[in-house]
């Protein structure tokens, strides 16, 4: 009895050690591989900040009106700093990937192959998302000087339509890229778009006809009148 | 050069075993079948008079007219002068719609590929005097020959620029802005009215053809908006010819305000980049030569509707002050939100305002603060409140008060200069 106690004993022990022994390199790996991923990460930031600095990167953002979108939304630091902590965590993260692959736990044996596949998606998405609201700005901003410069009373309005219909239609095509619910995304765009068309042309055709007559021809008129008061160049 | 190999070959045919010449006369034409007829005739009358015995080519560039312009050319034409018809040139005047960058303040299209060919044609026939006449104009007589040709002929001008006698009022962007700009820059008074007439000496044409202007981002502004402020930055000799009253067949009342002044302004911000070193060596102005009869200012002309122009600074000043924040210096925008408080009857601009004002949009061009396009068209507010001030200051005044508020305002873009320079290369 004593002797198979002892024999169990140290068979426990033993296979134990064994497995400490197994998973102490392996949570050596994770943790050299943490402090890589600092590392290169760090690197990679502080790299990338210079080059961003040095091609004037913010100034260019300023120009196209990233700058005073990410402000609006309550961000407080350039561009180029936020670009350059992204590269850190990407970085950091995919070194922190390896690490946790190398522990070889069952719960995340599949996590390296899906994040491996995911990162195309998520950067056409962010490319898109950045690309929608470069473009959002420029149009809203063109619209807005040539509402005001044709002194349409409604300038900001109009601007602020334009702005918000390209934001969500970017909105839509960054989730649609995502994969996240593109069934409802497809289906709530059209309807918001087919409604909103729906709603102005009814609100013309039935509400504003003369109104819209009023104001066209008054617009039409007065221009004819203002053009040939006097040559500016 | 690209644009030789594709005229020369048409002109080639046309001039027979012609070699030199001394006088070349440029027509752009685009569907001027009304007026050409006699812009010919009094061409021809005019240069009789200035030089009956020298050798000249009359060049039409015509930018495809569905009219008849060329064969109207030809028939007033004589003979025994030689005559060269340049059409669809580069095939860019019939590619696509009217874009902007074949429209130049002008209104006429492909005038620039126009004047390119008339200055690689006079340089290939060692031209020494060329003269450009737009052929929509119904008040050129031959005197404007006496007034374009003798002084590049007889003596030694390169440049011979047009003045008219314009109602009071008229070419106000050129007042407010162009004249005065130029005039604080460059050192020359010249007063930078555009179109109808110019004369060139062969060897300020050779110098427009090496100029980067034609392609890229210059050729973007229409070519009456460079071609003075070229000729006085290269420190050619530069002159005005006064040809009395404009008349022309169409007036320019199809184009936006805002594009002609993105046109026009963008010219002058563009080529201060390119002309950097000199401008900011020049400091005060002097007069310049002035040929034909004596300037005097024009009539009172028709009434403008201030009202309209303030309430446009009122709603640039509502709608647009995020785009000027971004633009203009702190001081600048503090001086002009105070503006918004006035009545329209009261509405001033300060001189000194208005000037400081047009230095921040040239820094902020420069500096690329803004897409450009943007940038100068988010000043028309505030240049419609400037010209509603000027006339509010001097309508119940004469033509010559006008000049007066426009000799000031020059004056203060002078002294004012040090302000653009400290900032141009250490913003």
């Amino acid at each position: 009895m004593s002797i198979l106690w002892q024999d169990a004993m140290l068979e426990a022990f033993r296979e134990t050690t064994l497995r400490i022994a197994h998973f102490l390199p392996k949570l050596l790996v994770l943790l050299t591989f943490l402090a890589l991923g600092v590392a290169a990460g760090w690197l990679v930031k502080v790299l990338l900040l210079r080059l961003l600095r040095a091609f004037r990167f913010d100034a260019l953002c300023e120009r196209f009106g990233l700058g005073s979108s990410l402000a609006k939304a309550g961000t407080k630091q350039s561009i180029s700093h936020l670009v350059s902590r992204l590269s850190f965590w990407v970085v950091f993260l995919l070194f922190a990937f390896m690490g946790i692959e190398a522990l070889d736990l069952t719960a995340t044996a599949n996590m390296m192959s899906v994040m491996i596949g995911f990162p195309p998606h998520m950067l056409a998405a962010v490319l898109l998302l950045v690309f929608g609201v470069l473009l959002a700005n420029f149009i809203a901003e063109a619209a807005l000087i040539a509402t005001v410069n044709a002194q349409i009373q409604e300038a900001r309005i109009i601007a602020s339509f334009i702005r918000w219909g390209v934001l969500i239609f970017t909105a839509a095509m960054v989730l649609t890229q995502l994969g996240i619910a593109k069934e409802i995304v497809v289906a709530a765009s059209s309807i918001t778009f087919g409604g909103v068309m729906l709603a102005l042309a009814i609100a013309i055709g039935l509400g504003g006809q003369s109104i819209a007559k009023d104001a066209l021809e008054q617009r039409l008129r007065l221009r004819k009148v203002e053009q040939d008061e006097m040559s500016h160049i | 050069m690209a644009m030789t190999k594709t005229v020369w070959p048409q002109v080639r045919q046309q001039v027979g075993d012609i070699e030199k010449i001394e006088v070349l006369v440029g027509i752009p034409t685009f569907n001027n079948a009304g007026t050409v007829g006699p812009v010919v005739k009094a061409v021809k009358e005019g240069i009789r008079k200035v030089c009956p015995h020298a050798s000249i080519l009359v060049v039409n560039a015509d930018a495809g007219s569905m009219d008849g312009t060329p064969e109207t050319i030809k028939h007033a034409m004589e003979p025994d002068t030689p005559t060269v018809f340049v059409q669809h040139l580069e095939g860019r005047l019939l590619s696509g719609p009217i874009s902007l960058q074949a429209l130049s303040e002008s209104g006429v299209p492909g005038r620039e590929d126009a004047f390119r060919a008339f200055f690689t044609i006079a340089e290939d026939l060692q031209a020494k005097a060329c003269v450009v006449v737009d052929a929509n104009l119904r008040s050129l007589t031959s005197d404007w020959m006496e007034a374009l040709l003798h002084p590049v002929i007889e003596k030694g001008v390169d440049y011979v620029a047009p003045l008219f006698r314009r109602a009071r009022y008229e070419g106000s962007l050129t007042n407010c802005i162009i004249y005065p700009l130029s005039r604080a820059l460059y050192g020359k008074q010249m007063r930078y009215q555009s179109g109808g007439g110019y004369g060139f000496s062969g060897r300020l044409a050779s110098l427009y053809l090496t100029k980067n202007v034609w392609e890229g981002v210059g050729a973007w502004y229409g070519i009456d908006s460079w071609l003075t402020t070229v000729a006085v930055a290269e420190g050619c000799e530069v002159s005005q010819g006064f040809l009395g009253t404009r008349i022309q067949d169409v007036k320019l009342t199809g184009i936006e305000l805002s594009v002609v002044l993105a046109q026009a302004v963008g010219a002058l911000f563009h080529l201060m980049e390119a002309y950097q070193d000199v401008w900011e060596g020049r400091m005060g102005s002097s007069p310049v030569p002035q040929f034909g009869l004596p300037y005097e200012p024009g009539p009172v002309g028709s009434a403008v509707n201030v009202e309209r122009m303030v309430r446009g600074f009122q709603q640039g000043l509502r709608d647009l002050l995020p785009i000027w924040e971004i633009i203009l210096a702190p001081e600048t925008l503090a001086g002009i939100l105070a503006l918004g408080l006035l009545e329209a009857e009261e509405f001033r601009f300060p001189e000194a305002l208005w000037v400081q004002t047009i230095y921040d949009f040239a820094l902020a061009y420069h500096e690329k603060a803004l897409h450009r396009e943007h940038l100068l068209k988010s000043l028309t507010p505030l240049y419609l409140g400037q010209t509603a001030s000027l006339v509010l200051e001097t309508r119940e005044g004469t033509p010559e008060d006008v000049e007066r508020a426009i000799e000031t305002l020059c004056k203060t873009f002078e002294s004012m200069k040090p302000y653009l320079t400290q900032r141009w290369r250490f913003p």
